[in-house]
């Protein structure tokens, strides 16, 4: 029956598929960490890992479209001159809409799921915050002040291990406050408070990036964060002359 | 309706004033508005006060605009109604450019196929100078340092560069292919409101200059998203930004309201609902999905405006106003506008689909479904762009919900065109080309957007390179790509030619590749962590930025190539004949080039256009 014959899958596409997907997910194993920043806090590595699951959850999504495709254009090309003749009227096809339908709605709810057990996290990690550091956004410098402290800086500096919750605002327009290698952003608005918090777990220098389009030196809004041990951390602050 | 006199070759009589107007009356029109406006501001405001250069800018696009539709003609017949006249049937055959040949392209003509043409010029000179600043900003990014333009500029660049596209896709398909091929898609003789028509492009037109114009007077330096406060901080370019997206607005208005009732009242005998054209479908959902949210566009700008003008505090923290109602207000209408613009390419790529592949459309029900689907869902999520800006976190979890939901409509988008091509076969002409390059860069960007919609990793690459590359995948590598297949599939029955098929696809591979090569390396970028609008930037960056560029330039070579293409073959490609794709709607049966008001006989349908390989049942 051509009919039945015309709703069979082709070995080769299914071949075609498996191709795709390993690509795919050996992809998402390797270059996805590689690419991404150098990680500096639970959140960030949950980040990563997130963006890998969801890479290899895609790619066998990814990998029938793909094999559809480039099996589709190998095999049915009309070869001939002129107009091609009609192909088998298929109008629907039930039982793969649904298959389609329910795939997609399983993987869409584990997506959700997953999300929302993450964020439970970070909402949990912002309660259970050790220290505060006030964080203020003006065209175009970051400053930091430290709680309990006089103490003021162009450059945050925070001690490893530590639940650190960020109180961020600005003076002027809006400013995004990011730390790439710790996977945290939030906004400064000026004339209300913003909060996010994380832990840094690796000690080192990483990047504070300005996100939000703030006049002419939004490019250069950037200074460094410095998580240093405890002890450390204790030291610089005692050095610090306090700020008037 | 349609009368032996309508057939009878002569200029009609009537016409009126409208005789004299055209382009160039109204430009100048337009001009002479500007420089009174100008005139009576200098002489009635308080020229000390703080607010008076944003007072005179906005006062002199007001101007602009109400002048250029006066010289035009636009307001020549509503105004005729309103001192007791009305039209007269030679007067409305005038207006259609009955018997004018090419000057019916430079003035208010009603006939829809004119105004789709209209559009089609109009879609080119957006996205033509959308395309350039483009090139700017890559060059700008070949290396970290590079000025090629001042700061400042490029800053202004970003901005005016964003929303000469976004306006450019609005109309990218709707504008040319919803006038020109949807009433002869439902049978109809014209739009439902022709007069509206006209009016919808002209007001577009008069937005243009103003969205131009506001690189010229005091950069509007902020990004497209025009963000509070610091469009307060903007020089008076912001103030002919806003009142070009407010004239904008305006016009999508008219058109989607047009859109709307043609597709619901003017179809002919036979043509019920579920025979209507996919790409009909789409557009009507797109025109409903706008009249939604272009009035929050419309407000957004507004009290943008007021506050910017008369002083008011909507947006400003330290007048008591916030910049999250700025922020939601925006993306109330930032979101649904993404379908506003994907759902008719998506229709015209569906349409292609069927046609090209010689088999019914896959699923035609689930199709509309899934395209309703998509509009509510759209209308739920626009907080997804917000989740980093500290509003209301305790929404994250529902909004987070609500977008990730729409990967389930959009997956049936990918089912429905696999399901036409399975087993078909498929004609690899020009449109069948930017079809299947559709569907490989739309499984890109749905991919990468369902990242963005998780918040702990939205929270990492929100504000990156990483989103940039994710909505050009969806609106160049997606959008454009249904734009570019909707002309080369529709472009013989506007010319009766075909769109020259070796330039056509020397751009297709130009602009394939090139989309690869600039948005694959862009994803890279923001994954190490770039920051989007920035000017200059970290040396990590650099090989991913340069790459980015190189490929830029191969879309801008592809662009250009296939411009080439269009004059070359619109008056001198290879002639196509009235039916060239042998298709089975509507605007496949009439003559090329289509005689005024269509159908000579109104026709009677009997299936929907998709009966491939199927036996016809004539009644």
């Amino acid at each position: 029956m051509s009919e039945q014959k015309s709703r069979n899958i082709p070995p080769l596409m299914i071949v075609l598929w498996l191709a795709i997907t390993t690509l795919g997910v050996v992809g998402s194993l390797y270059v996805v960490p590689w690419l991404m920043p150098d990680v500096a806090s639970n959140t960030m590595h949950l980040g990563v890992l997130t963006m890998v699951i969801f890479s290899v959850a895609a790619a066998p999504v990814a990998g029938v479209v793909y094999a559809v495709l480039v099996y589709g254009i190998v095999r049915w090309r009309y070869r001939g001159q002129g107009v091609p003749p009609d192909g088998p009227a298929i109008r629907a096809n039930g039982p793969v809409t649904s298959l389609w339908l329910v795939g997609s709605t399983v993987l869409t709810i584990f997506l959700l799921v997953w999300g929302l057990a993450l964020l439970a996290n970070d909402q949990g990690s912002e309660a259970s915050a050790e220290m505060t550091v006030d964080v203020t956004g003006q065209q175009w410098v970051w400053s930091f002040a430290y709680p309990g402290t006089q103490v003021k800086s162009h450059e945050l500096y925070v001690p490893v291990d530590t639940e650190i919750s960020f109180r961020v605002t600005s003076e002027d327009v809006v400013h995004g406050f990011w730390i790439p290698q710790m996977g945290i952003k939030v906004n400064a608005n000026p004339g209300v408070f913003t909060s996010v918090a994380v832990m840094p777990n690796k000690v080192g220098t990483y990047d504070v990036r300005c996100t939000e389009i703030c006049g002419l030196n939004h490019a250069v809004m950037v200074t460094r964060v410095h998580v240093l041990t405890k002890s450390d951390y204790q030291q610089w602050l005692n050095q610090q002359p306090a700020s008037i | 309706m349609s009368t032996n006199v309508d057939n009878a070759v002569h200029t009609p009589v009537g016409g009126g004033v409208m005789r004299r107007l055209n382009f160039a009356t109204g430009a100048i029109a337009g001009i002479a508005g500007a420089l009174i406006a100008w005139f009576a501001a200098r002489h009635l405001l308080n020229a000390d006060g703080q607010l008076f250069d944003d007072q005179v800018t906005t006062l002199m696009g007001c101007g602009w605009v109400v002048g250029f539709l006066l010289g035009i003609g636009a307001l020549t017949a509503p105004g005729k109604w309103a001192s007791g006249r009305d039209q007269s049937h030679d007067d409305e055959m005038y207006l259609a450019g009955k018997g004018m040949g090419t000057f019916r392209y430079w003035r208010f003509t009603t006939d829809h196929k004119v105004v789709g043409v209209q559009y089609i010029i109009v879609t080119m000179i957006l996205l033509g100078a959308g395309g350039l600043l483009a090139m700017g900003i890559r060059t700008n990014l070949i290396t970290p340092g590079n000025h090629f333009v001042p700061q400042q500029v490029y800053n202004a660049f970003l901005g005016v560069h964003g929303m000469l596209m976004i306006l450019g896709l609005i109309v990218a398909v709707a504008g040319p292919w919803a006038n020109f091929v949807l009433p002869i898609q439902v049978g109809a003789r014209d739009m439902a409101f022709p007069r509206l028509n006209a009016l919808s492009l002209w007001t577009l037109v008069a937005a243009i200059p103003l969205l131009l114009g506001s690189l010229f007077v005091g950069a509007m330096d902020m990004g497209w998203v025009t963000q509070a406060p610091i469009s307060n901080q903007s020089g008076p370019g912001f103030d002919l930004f806003a009142l070009s997206i407010i004239t904008f607005t305006i016009s999508t208005t008219v058109a989607g309201v047009n859109t709307i009732c043609t597709a619901l009242t003017m179809r002919t005998e036979g043509m019920t609902l579920n025979r209507l054209p996919i790409f009909t479908w789409a557009s009507m959902f797109a025109a409903g999905l706008g009249l939604y949210a272009f009035p929050f566009f419309f407000v957004v700008m507004g009290l943008n405006l007021a506050d910017r003008t008369v002083g008011t505090s909507f947006f400003t923290a330290s007048g008591g106003g916030t910049g999250w109602l700025q922020e939601n207000l925006f993306w109330l209408m930032g979101h649904p506008e993404v379908y506003v613009i994907l759902l008719p390419a998506v229709g015209a790529l569906l349409e292609i689909a069927s046609v090209f592949a010689r088999k019914p459309l896959f699923s035609y029900r689930t199709a509309i479904g899934a395209m309703a689907g998509l509009c509510g869902l759209s209308a739920l999520v626009w907080a997804h762009h917000m989740f980093t800006t500290g509003w209301a976190p305790a929404l994250g979890g529902p909004f987070m919900l609500t977008t990730e939901l729409i990967s389930i409509p959009t997956g049936v988008i990918f089912l429905v065109i696999m399901g036409t091509i399975w087993k078909g076969n498929l004609w690899m002409r020009l449109p069948m080309l930017w079809l299947l390059g559709f569907v490989a860069n739309f499984i890109v960007g749905g991919i990468t957007g369902i990242y963005l919609s998780d918040i702990p990793l939205d929270n990492e690459l929100h504000g990156t390179m990483f989103v940039v590359a994710h909505f050009h995948y969806v609106f160049v590598g997606s959008v454009l790509f249904g734009a570019l297949g909707a002309l080369a599939y529709w472009f013989p029955k506007v010319t009766g030619r075909f769109l020259d098929e070796t330039m056509g696809r020397i751009s297709f591979w130009l602009v394939f590749i090139g989309t690869q090569v600039t948005f694959l390396s862009m994803f890279m970028s923001g994954m190490r962590g770039m920051p989007r609008r920035y000017a200059s930037y970290a040396l990590i960056f650099e090989h991913t930025n340069l790459i980015s560029s190189v490929g830029a330039y191969m879309i801008m070579a592809g662009m250009l190539t296939l411009l080439g293409a269009v004059i070359h073959s619109w008056k001198k490609g290879e002639p196509s004949g009235p039916n060239p794709w042998a298709a089975k709607s509507l605007e496949w049966m009439v003559p090329t080039p289509v005689p005024l008001e269509n159908f000579e006989v109104l026709p009677v349908v009997t299936a929907d256009p998709y009966t491939y390989g199927e036996e016809l049942v004539r009644s």
